[in-house]
């Protein structure tokens, strides 16, 4: 398991209240950014390998023509996965991370709407489950 | 966003009892994905040709090209040479450019390229503590493992025991240098040269350097061959 703040925190809060003291291992785990984790404990797992799918390929490629063309640049881009927090960072998988960021970032620059992208994944998702039909 | 499985009227009954099943027909990461490509393009922010042309190098790369730059570096000692002086520019010499596939390298890659030398004394291994910065245009697409936060926790600070779970145990009197790569410096381990390899050729060469050896997980041996990984012939995964 990975150390997230909701595993070395109290297991009864109250709920959203500022507490007086923290220890100082919830403050190392607090103010720590997701994506800097060397040295961090863990156990051994074991290494697999895994092909590499279309949609992460695709998800790679279109990530990186997004910098190609200036949208962003790969720290930018590193910024914004770090910035999901922990939870999303280390929940998500790899390429996931990359597709949810590209996302909010094409959002937060304003190239693209919030509707624009809800009517876009219906028309996909519709697209792709008549062709799988 | 995809986190959860729909079940889009697939037919099957949600017995509780029935053993939870992923949905296998559409990926919301994929839908999601083609959304933002397809939106980008409409928009005009790259081209359905940029996504092409991009995909096809990145289809193409792979350790291929790292495993013919040690074959030869182990062979051409002037080439050797240059390549530890200047690793980004010697990568030409074996057909490699740093600047594909835009002219001025990827977004993510741009970046200076080092060659770390194994020697009798020192064993090289690198990792990406902060992200997965990795040489893709010598060594293709990182293996899986290499972008888990465990092996980017684990191997700077106890790389022995890390590499020992990979099976390649190193001595006690050979030190292990951990290279922490990021967005401007990538590197590559150019493992030694096993014995009983003096008359091979520089094609039977590069045929035993394979990825791992060049990540430095591993260590080249003359019974192996990059199209089988390690983890075929028994080593430990």
């Amino acid at each position: 398991m990975q150390r997230r703040v909701s595993d070395i925190g109290p297991v009864e809060r109250t709920p959203l209240d500022s507490p007086y003291t923290i220890s100082t291992d919830l403050y190392e785990a607090l103010r720590h950014i997701p994506h800097d984790v060397g040295g961090q404990a863990d156990l051994p797992v074991p290494y697999l390998e895994k092909e590499e799918e279309n949609w992460e390929m695709n998800t790679y490629v279109t990530c990186e023509c997004l910098a190609w063309r200036g949208v962003w640049n790969a720290e930018m881009r590193r910024r914004a996965e770090n910035d999901l927090g922990a939870t999303l960072y280390f929940g998500l998988p790899y390429y996931a991370r990359w597709a949810t960021v590209a996302t909010k970032t094409l959002i937060d620059q304003g190239l693209i709407t919030p509707d624009e992208l809800s009517a876009k994944i219906d028309e996909v998702r519709a697209r792709l489950r008549k062709a799988a039909s | 966003m995809g986190a959860h499985h729909h079940h889009h009227g697939n037919g099957h009954s949600h017995d509780d009892h029935e053993p939870i099943r992923e949905a296998p027909e559409i990926s919301e990461f994929e839908v999601l994905e083609l959304a933002v490509r397809e939106l980008s393009i409409e928009k005009g922010l790259f081209s359905a040709e940029d996504h092409r042309r991009f995909s096809e190098w990145a289809e193409n790369i792979g350790p291929a090209g790292g495993s013919r730059l040690v074959a030869k570096a182990w062979t051409d000692p002037e080439f050797k040479r240059r390549l530890l002086d200047d690793g980004t520019a010697t990568c030409a010499e074996v057909g490699i450019d740093w600047r594909d596939p835009t002219g001025k390298g990827t977004p993510s890659d741009y970046t200076y390229f080092y060659v770390l030398e194994n020697t009798p004394d020192v064993h090289n291994v690198i990792v990406c503590t902060l992200c997965s910065c990795y040489p893709r245009p010598v060594l293709g697409m990182s293996p899986d493992w290499y972008r888990t936060p465990n092996y980017r926790r684990r191997l700077v600070r106890r790389p022995r025991e890390v590499l020992a779970e990979f099976g390649l145990h190193v001595p006690p009197s050979v030190e292990v240098r951990v290279h922490d790569s990021n967005q401007k410096s990538r590197f590559m381990v150019m493992p030694m040269r096993p014995a009983g390899t003096d008359d091979w050729t520089e094609a039977e060469l590069a045929a035993i350097v394979t990825r791992d050896t060049m990540i430095g997980v591993a260590v080249p041996q003359v019974d192996w061959t990059a199209t089988r990984a390690p983890s075929e012939l028994g080593g430990h995964r």
